[in-house]
């Protein structure tokens, strides 16, 4: 096992868990943070009426995109895309901003040697502190958000256009959807970064298969399993998850009634069975034995398998399991990678897009990283380990163990726009669901 | 001017002159912004650490978001909206976060207790009985100080596992009949590893306290005729009593903002305190505002007993 402690930190998700490992940083940079320069300029009028927040919060300035409703992102005359065939920026250090250990950094390393660059890895814990910190001056090539922002970043004049010239590898390697997503058409901004399904992870020692796709949803909410449950401390994933359970499936809805049930529903769970809201329950303390049922995105169970000790032995593996709806009625979605309109490098940061979206490069971080690129040449099944006595850690084909069968993203699911996901809201809808979420921590 | 307006100035011009003059001789003369000029290191931190961040979370109470619902402070006073903080208050004061603010308050007292009854033996052993290895057990007290809080608090979330060695050992000596859970949400946990996380800082300021107490006042007492548990009451625990407070304040300030302790040992909404309400806003979006009207309720809150506590010992100052 090459370097499985690695995975300690790794992780994908929108909230702050692992700031609070560093919280003593967090803290000061949340004191420094608040008051940025041009908010102190913008002190000479009254702040929010005027100046890029002219539109303000609430005002609805950018569409919502939805698959039968797909945005075409705006483009501004102040931030070109680059012009063709331009040389890469010599002696360059490529400046990455990307959540807490979510890609493989012998990629980036590869990447480096390449190209004769360095790079310089710069992370945030969550989308609000990477938005606040781009627009506060925050210097990046390339950066990781997630679609459901991508309205606002752009609307907002945080990203630059992608030159297609310099990304073949988009067309020849990736999924179709990818290729005009809903979120960006054109993919004028964005090349996809991995994908993932929110299901949820048991133990096979606890809950056999056949159980847990006899109970879906409701393995979260049975009693059978108190004090060993836990949940994302994520208020769209966990009130979306509340939502599937009553057969809701507007994921982004803005009614109040079906998330008022949803929060009272999650309510439930604190003292049914005893619920933790946590973000490495599923990597890191599920192979401990700590939760036997999590709510899980896909990439976390499949990673999870690096926190188990004797990998080597075979078997070991078989105590993950993940359900996900076989009718595909459970979110899913994809993360990106753009370059900001602030990049000082961004044909080396092109060249890096069209590195990540190269084959190797994207399974190889697979093979670390657990969330899965959606390569085209990904054959689904044969991600699955064939034969475990052969297997060896983040080497070639066959990471998915062969009790995760359901953890792999399939093309088809994507396909037809008829899918679940947690898009972007309105403010007003967001702060619906945030204040349901605040409600349920509150434990009232 | 005339020089009847001028003469005067002169002459006490002149005085200070002589003055000057005179203190230079006996080799002690500073002039007169030296020793108040010593202040402003603090006064400088006080200002921009204190004051002004202080204003900002103000500002950003009252103030609004832009475009990306990132805090956008008003600095203005005449142009704050006190609608968040009053839609708080509403929560607070009988709303959903009553439970949240009397579950921290609850907590924060039974771990302050607890720490003083477990710290007082501790700082009166040292400073009684310390004798010539008083610096070996300062050396010690100070110790868990090396390693950062949030790491002692990993220790103990894998100590307090189900098959962990706390288990082990209470089952061991027949205290529990069978493992307990304590890191599946349980406020038990959460006051316990306050009280680990706090009690030295409420060790030392007692400690200084109990070992600026001079003996001779205690065998007085014993020559009186009181016994060691009268004079210990009557003579080591009133003299104690600034270091009590000194203490009781250093570890109930922090233990009210306190969230990650609750992040590690718990993380259920069973236990959730102000802090984490507080944390909450930080990591998402467009909730600022909220995070900072939690926090001025939490100064506003802290400043009573912080009060009490001056007023306090300017009375005992007076007193000497």
């Amino acid at each position: 096992m090459s370097q499985p402690r690695e995975h300690l930190l790794r992780r994908r998700g929108p909230t702050s868990q692992l700031s609070r490992r560093q919280f003593l940083r967090a803290s000061a940079g949340a004191a420094l943070a608040v008051p940025t320069l041009s908010s102190i300029l913008a002190a000479c009028t009254k702040p929010g009426t005027e100046g890029t927040g002219g539109t303000g919060a609430n005002g609805g300035a950018y569409p919502l995109a939805r698959p039968d409703n797909p945005v075409t992102l705006p483009l501004h005359d102040d931030i070109p895309a680059i012009a063709d065939n331009l040389p890469i920026e010599k002696g360059a250090t490529l400046q990455i901003f990307n959540w807490v250990d979510y890609m493989w950094k012998k990629v980036i390393s590869d990447f480096c040697e390449e190209f004769n660059v360095d790079y310089e890895w710069t992370t945030f814990n969550n989308m609000s502190e990477a938005i606040q910190k781009m627009n506060s001056g925050q210097v990046a090539d390339v950066f990781f958000p997630t679609p459901d922002q991508m309205s606002k970043l752009t609307y907002g004049k945080l990203l630059q256009p992608l030159n297609h010239s310099y990304l073949p590898n988009l067309e020849a390697n990736m999924w179709p959807t990818f290729q005009n997503p809903f979120y960006d058409q054109g993919w004028r901004y964005t090349v996809p970064y991995v994908t993932y399904s929110t299901g949820v992870a048991y133990r096979r020692d606890v809950v056999s298969d056949d159980e847990a796709s006899a109970q879906g949803w409701d393995l979260i909410w049975n009693p059978t399993y108190k004090g060993k449950v836990g949940i994302y401390d994520d208020s769209r994933e966990t009130l979306a998850m509340a939502m599937l359970r009553k057969g809701w499936t507007d994921l982004n809805t803005g009614d109040q009634g079906a998330i008022d049930q949803a929060e009272q529903d999650l309510a439930e769970l604190v003292d049914l069975v005893d619920v933790r809201t946590t973000i490495n329950g599923v990597y890191a303390k599920l192979p401990d034995g700590v939760y036997d049922v999590h709510q899980a995105w896909s990439g976390d169970i499949i990673g999870a398998q690096w926190y188990l000790n004797d990998l080597d032995t075979p078997g070991t593996t078989d105590v993950l399991g993940y359900w996900f709806p076989e009718d595909n009625q459970g979110p899913i979605f994809n993360d990106c990678i753009t370059i900001p309109a602030s990049a000082e490098h961004p044909v080396l940061a092109h060249a890096f897009l069209n590195f990540m979206l190269d084959e190797k490069h994207a399974f190889d971080n697979f093979t670390w990283n657990g969330y899965q690129p959606p390569l085209t040449s990904m054959d689904a099944d044969a991600l699955i380990q064939s034969n475990l006595g052969q297997y060896a850690p983040n080497t070639g084909p066959g990471s998915v163990p062969p009790s995760l069968p359901l953890a792999v993203v399939r093309k088809e699911m994507f396909a037809g726009g008829d899918f679940l996901f947690l898009g972007e809201l309105s403010a007003e809808d967001e702060m619906k669901w945030q204040t349901a979420y605040q409600d349920f921590l509150a434990g009232a | 001017m005339s020089d009847t307006e001028t003469r005067p100035t002169r002459s006490r011009r002149e005085e200070r002159r002589l003055a000057r003059q005179y203190a230079r001789q006996q080799g002690a003369w500073y002039p007169r912004w030296f020793w108040p000029s010593f202040a402003a290191p603090a006064i400088l931190w006080m200002v921009v650490f204190f004051a002004a961040s202080f204003y900002v979370i103000l500002s950003v109470a009252f103030g609004t978001e832009d475009f990306f619902r990132n805090p956008l402070p008003v600095f203005q006073p005449w142009w704050w909206d006190f609608g968040t903080l009053t839609e708080q208050l509403h929560k607070i004061f009988g709303g959903v976060y009553q439970t949240v603010y009397l579950r921290t308050f609850a907590y924060v007292a039974i771990a302050s207790v607890l720490c003083l009854l477990i710290g007082y033996p501790i700082a009166y052993f040292v400073a009684r009985y310390g004798g010539r290895r008083k610096a070996l057990f300062l050396v010690l007290l100070i110790m868990p100080f090396w390693i950062s809080y949030l790491m002692r608090m990993f220790a103990w979330s894998s100590l307090l596992e189900v098959d962990g060695y706390v288990n082990d050992l209470l089952t061991f000596l027949n205290v529990l009949s069978k493992p307990y859970g304590w890191l599946e949400g349980k406020g038990i946990t959460v006051v316990l590893g306050l009280v680990y996380g706090y009690v030295p800082y409420l060790i030392l300021p007692l400690y200084g306290q109990l070992d600026r107490i001079d003996t001779s006042l205690l065998e007085a007492g014993r020559d009186l005729g009181a016994s060691p548990a009268r004079t210990f009451w009557r003579v080591t625990l009133p003299l104690s009593k600034p270091g009590i407070l000194a203490g009781l304040i250093i570890v109930t300030l922090p233990m009210f903002g306190d969230y990650y302790t609750n992040n590690l040992l718990s993380q259920s909404p069973r236990t959730t305190m102000i802090g984490n309400l507080i944390d909450f806003t930080y990591a998402n979006t467009g909730l600022a505002a909220q995070g900072a009207s939690l926090v001025l309720t939490v100064a506003v809150l802290l400043i009573v007993p912080m009060v009490w506590y001056l007023r306090y010992t300017a009375k005992a100052a007076e007193a000497k």
